[in-house]
């Protein structure tokens, strides 16, 4: 089967990064490049956003010319791409909470929810593992070190 | 300026003194938060952590009181923090003038320093402008002069378009016509650096930065941007006295703390303020930092505060910087 | 007092039961704060500052410095072993390091880092007690076009940094080079790509960039494909868990290199660790027998930065000393700390305060030995943290890294950012784009684009200052040289497919 071509990753890396490139380049456009006093602000991004452009379309460019002989054929790895994604969300998620729950409640159940959807560990040891991480790093960063990390509602 | 420390602490002891009969006297009941915006090592962070050691040596406060740096935008981070924690007791924080200054210039920085309550002016911080020891000019006069002569071939090393440093080359580019570069560097220790190689011709140093230098033989200064001559650098004039009559862009560091903070919290905070200023390790530091010693009560810093706001305007606009506010 | 004398006078000093002790604790701790993120050097010598109020200022000193550079010697410990940087100057240690580790050979990693910091460590000492005043004046002599010439000498060693498609590497450089030019423009004021928010206004973190896309991608790609139980293969048996002969002796060339790049580098009061890893580790590669295998876990690719790192410290110790300029916020602290103690650095200390001066740097030969005693034999016990199951290291790695994070600047904001490295590397490790250019874009950009406005603003515009300076324009030919030096091969190649 071939893939389209569009769908392939470098032709998307490129045209994602010559999107930023063009941002970066009429967004810098608008300072001063070359101000009375020396170069200005814009001057340097209006360097690299150009040089990113062009970069991106040879990336693109490579891959129409050279698609046909270097495709490799490997199927993308969507259970695994779907884990990543989940412990991504499941972070982020986590961080979101922080503010409320404060950083020791919000760490335990990453440590939980991980351990029983990601790693598919027994209930029992997820809990474990959650619950001794958190008092873990409350004994050794709260305690011991006095780092100061968010705080939630409960003061802790 | 003694009388005026004198009558704010007065101010400030009359208002321990009364508030309990008017309504029940504040006291902190966790952790202080003292937030500055500079860190490890950066002079705000310096300052918070001198002040909150001084506390503590001379038990004047019931509670802990711990350093945050909240680092970034040039206060921004730290003012906008201490304007999120609207009504609460337990945070104060450090300013300086680019709480002032930054909000002026930068869309982002919409946190001012009339958002927020300030509680006391501590200090006002003295600079110098120096010269390297080998270099020709011995006086501010002639080291002005050749920079009109020489219109732009002359340089200045310094920090931020806003910062002090940069207010005086304006406002003395302004006084004598004369026209030089200003050349950014990060830290302290470049811009010291680019004057020690010869790369640049002037600076506008703090004096602890400079006293060493000075004292060594490896920089002169030419004068200093005070009002009077500071005890420890009496054979210098003071920019006046060289005939350059122009205002001095202060640089001013004390205490603020977030918006609609309660008349008795802000009574407990200004009498701590009053008598740390007084202690033995406050007084070591203002000492060994050659600072100026500048109490101020809340009114009075609220007023001070909004005149440097218009000096600052008047001075940013000469410079050619864009104000959004 | 001459050399001889002064240290002689020095070791007197700090072989006092008590300043030994101190020295001792120093190190310690700073091998612990380096080894944990959220303390970082500089905010525990700020901590710890007030409770040296009642020692003597040596002793004072001794320990906060201790703190200084045992940070340095322990920053590598999670870089090899997570993938994560413990400390900014350890980030370079992660690309070879880590894939050491994931070779089996982390306790050799972790030994080759221990010994290069010995090695590099010492030798960095010894320049700092002989040489100091004419170093410091060298120091001096380096302006913006220098600083801009050595910026551009390291990212032309991107191009080597670059793996299978220099376009992709070079496309990482420039993002890498977006990325740190987000903030308020030093020169102007002037807020570039903020989007309005006030968080991004001091700019984005060297920390959170780098353990997002190094630790966090790492935990994400490591799940993506299943990696089971437990992580990294470690062997059993102590002999196995120290580097090899082969591996010390393939590291001569890095120990050098690390120790003379990183004291150079570091004496300069405008670049700073980091830097001299990232160029210790673009020499080594450019020189090397065996340039391809760098990123797939040389022992070299360890010795070199974590040499650079530690001869960083002596190097950094000369302006702080003899002129009283602090080229960091860790030397800044300590700077104040000695202004506090009324001893007054500047070039006058090492007359006037010989006790302090000689004390210090005796304290620093006694302190690097006691830091490779304390290291070495950890190394087999840290090992053992790769037996963790993942479903509790993973977690913990997370754990770490948000705690690294946040001790930045203390925003759940920046977890956030943390958050989306970690997906921007995962991307661009899917896409196989590399990593180590855009870390590297993002270190020397700003300081690159800086030395560049500087420069210009010094001739009013005329370009011909970089080159017009003898040092500027040597380093300017040795990075195009680099530049040159692997399109080699590709020109041949292209020329035979042609024909």
């Amino acid at each position: 089967m071939t893939k389209s071509i569009f769908r392939d990753g470098d032709v998307i890396a490129g045209a994602l990064t010559a999107a930023l490139g063009t941002y970066i380049t009429v967004t810098a456009a608008r300072w001063d490049v070359m101000g009375p006093e020396g170069p200005g602000p814009g001057f340097f991004p209006v360097g690299y956003g150009i040089a990113l452009i062009i970069l991106s379309l040879i990336l693109i460019f490579q891959r129409f010319t050279a698609a046909r002989h270097t495709e490799e054929d490997r199927p993308f790895d969507w259970a695994g791409f779907r884990r990543a994604a989940i412990t991504w969300v499941a972070f982020t998620a986590s961080t979101a909470l922080m503010p409320t729950l404060g950083f020791y409640i919000s760490f335990g159940l990453l440590t939980l929810f991980l351990g029983l959807f990601v790693f598919e560990k027994p209930v029992k040891s997820a809990l474990t593992a959650g619950v001794l991480s958190a008092v873990g790093f409350y004994l050794v960063f709260d305690m011991a070190l006095d780092v100061s990390l968010p705080a939630g509602m409960l003061g802790f | 300026m003694n009388r005026r420390i004198l009558l704010t602490t007065a101010l400030a002891m009359g208002a321990a003194l009364v508030a309990p009969a008017a309504h029940a006297q504040w006291k902190p009941t966790r952790p202080i938060e003292l937030v500055v915006h500079s860190g490890p090592g950066g002079g705000n962070d310096v300052m918070g952590r001198a002040l909150v050691s001084a506390i503590d040596e001379a038990k004047l406060s019931p509670v802990r009181i711990q350093v945050s740096n909240k680092v970034g935008g040039g206060g921004a981070t730290a003012a906008s923090y201490l304007s999120e924690k609207k009504g609460d007791p337990h945070v104060i924080g450090i300013f300086t003038s680019v709480w002032v200054t930054n909000p002026l210039v930068q869309q982002e920085a919409n946190v001012s320093m009339r958002d927020l309550t300030p509680i006391s002016l501590m200090v006002l911080e003295p600079a110098l402008i120096v010269v390297r020891a080998d270099s020709p000019y011995k006086a501010m006069a002639e080291l002005m002069d050749a920079a009109k002569a020489n219109p732009g071939k002359m340089k200045q090393s310094g920090g931020s378009p806003l910062a002090r440093d940069a207010l005086v080359r304006t406002v003395l580019q302004a006084k004598t016509g004369g026209r030089w570069a200003f050349i950014s560097f990060p830290s302290g220790g470049e811009r010291i650096s680019a004057l020690l190689g010869g790369h640049v011709d002037m600076m506008v140093i703090e004096p602890q930065e400079a006293g060493e230098l000075i004292r060594s033989g490896k920089i002169r200064a030419l004068a200093q941007v005070t009002d009077a001559r500071l005890p420890d650098f009496k054979d210098i004039p003071t920019l006046k006295e060289a005939g350059f009559d122009v205002p001095n862009p202060p640089q001013p560091r004390g205490v603020v703390g977030p918006p609609g903070m309660a008349p008795d919290v802000l009574a407990y905070y200004v009498d701590l303020i009053a008598r740390a200023n007084k202690s033995a390790g406050w007084q070591k530091f203002l000492r060994d930092g050659i600072l100026e010693e500048n109490l101020l009560g809340p009114k009075e810093t609220a007023e001070f505060l909004a005149k440097t706001e218009t000096q600052m305007r008047g001075i940013l606009t000469e410079s050619g910087v864009k104000l959004v506010r | 007092m001459d050399i001889f004398a002064g240290l002689a006078h020095g070791f007197s000093v700090a072989l006092m039961p008590s300043n030994l002790l101190w020295c001792l604790v120093g190190c310690f701790l700073g091998t612990i704060v380096g080894i944990l993120p959220g303390l970082g050097p500089a905010a525990t010598i700020a901590m710890l500052l007030p409770m040296t109020y009642s020692m003597s200022p040596t002793s004072g000193i001794i320990m906060l410095t201790g703190i200084y550079y045992g940070a340095k010697y322990g920053g590598s410990t999670t870089s090899i072993l997570l993938n994560m940087p413990g400390e900014s100057s350890s980030v370079v240690t992660c690309i070879d390091g880590y894939q050491m580790a994931r070779k089996g050979r982390a306790g050799a990693a972790l030994g080759i880092a221990a010994i290069a910091s010995f090695i590099a460590g010492s030798f960095g000492i010894i320049a700092l007690s002989v040489m100091a005043p004419p170093i410091a004046v060298f120091a001096l002599s380096f302006s913006s076009p220098e600083y801009f010439a050595l910026m551009a000498l390291g990212l032309a060693l991107v191009v080597l940094l670059a793996g299978d498609s220099l376009v992709k590497g070079l496309i990482a450089l420039l993002v890498g080079l977006w990325l740190t030019s987000i903030g308020t423009d030093l020169f102007t004021s002037q807020s570039r790509f903020t989007f309005g928010q006030t968080s991004l206004l001091s700019g984005l973190d060297f920390m959170i960039v780098a353990i997002g896309v190094f630790a966090i991608t790492e935990v994400l790609s490591s799940i993506s494909d299943q990696e089971e139980t437990q992580v990294l293969p470690v062997p059993k048996g102590f002999r196995n868990l120290l580097p090899n002969w082969e591996e010390l002796k393939a590291c001569r060339f890095a120990f050098a290199n690390g120790s003379i790049v990183g004291f150079i580098i570091g004496v300069l009061p405008g670049a700073g660790a980091s830097i001299a890893s990232f160029i210790s580790y673009g020499i080594e590669r450019a020189f090397s027998r065996h340039p391809e295998k760098f990123g797939t876990g040389v022992p070299e690719g360890v010795a070199a930065p974590e040499g650079a790192n530690n001869a960083d410290t002596g190097g950094a110790l000369i302006p702080l000393l003899t002129l009283g300029i602090p080229g960091g916020g860790t030397t800044a602290i300590l700077l104040s700390a000695l202004v506090l103690w009324g001893v007054k650095p500047g070039p006058l200390m090492m007359t006037e305060s010989p006790d302090v001066f000689w004390g210090l740097v005796a304290s620093l030969y006694i302190g690097n030995v006691m830091l490779l005693i304390l290291n070495l034999p950890m190394v087999p016990l840290f090992a053992q943290i790769l037996r963790i199951p993942v479903y509790i290291l993973h977690p913990l790695i997370f754990g770490v890294s948000v705690i690294g994070a946040y001790s930045v600047a203390g925003r759940v904001f920046d977890i956030l950012m943390l958050a989306g490295f970690g997906a921007l590397g995962f991307a661009m490790a899917r896409l196989k784009f590399p990593v180590a250019p855009l870390v590297l874009g993002f270190v020397l950009g700003d300081a690159m684009e800086r030395a560049l406005r500087q420069s210009l603003m010094m001739s009013q515009g005329d370009l011909s200052i970089l080159i017009s300076r003898p040092i500027s324009a040597g380093m300017l030919i040795f990075a195009v040289g680099v530049l040159f030096l692997p399109l080699l091969p590709r020109f041949r190649r292209l020329k035979e497919a042609a024909s």
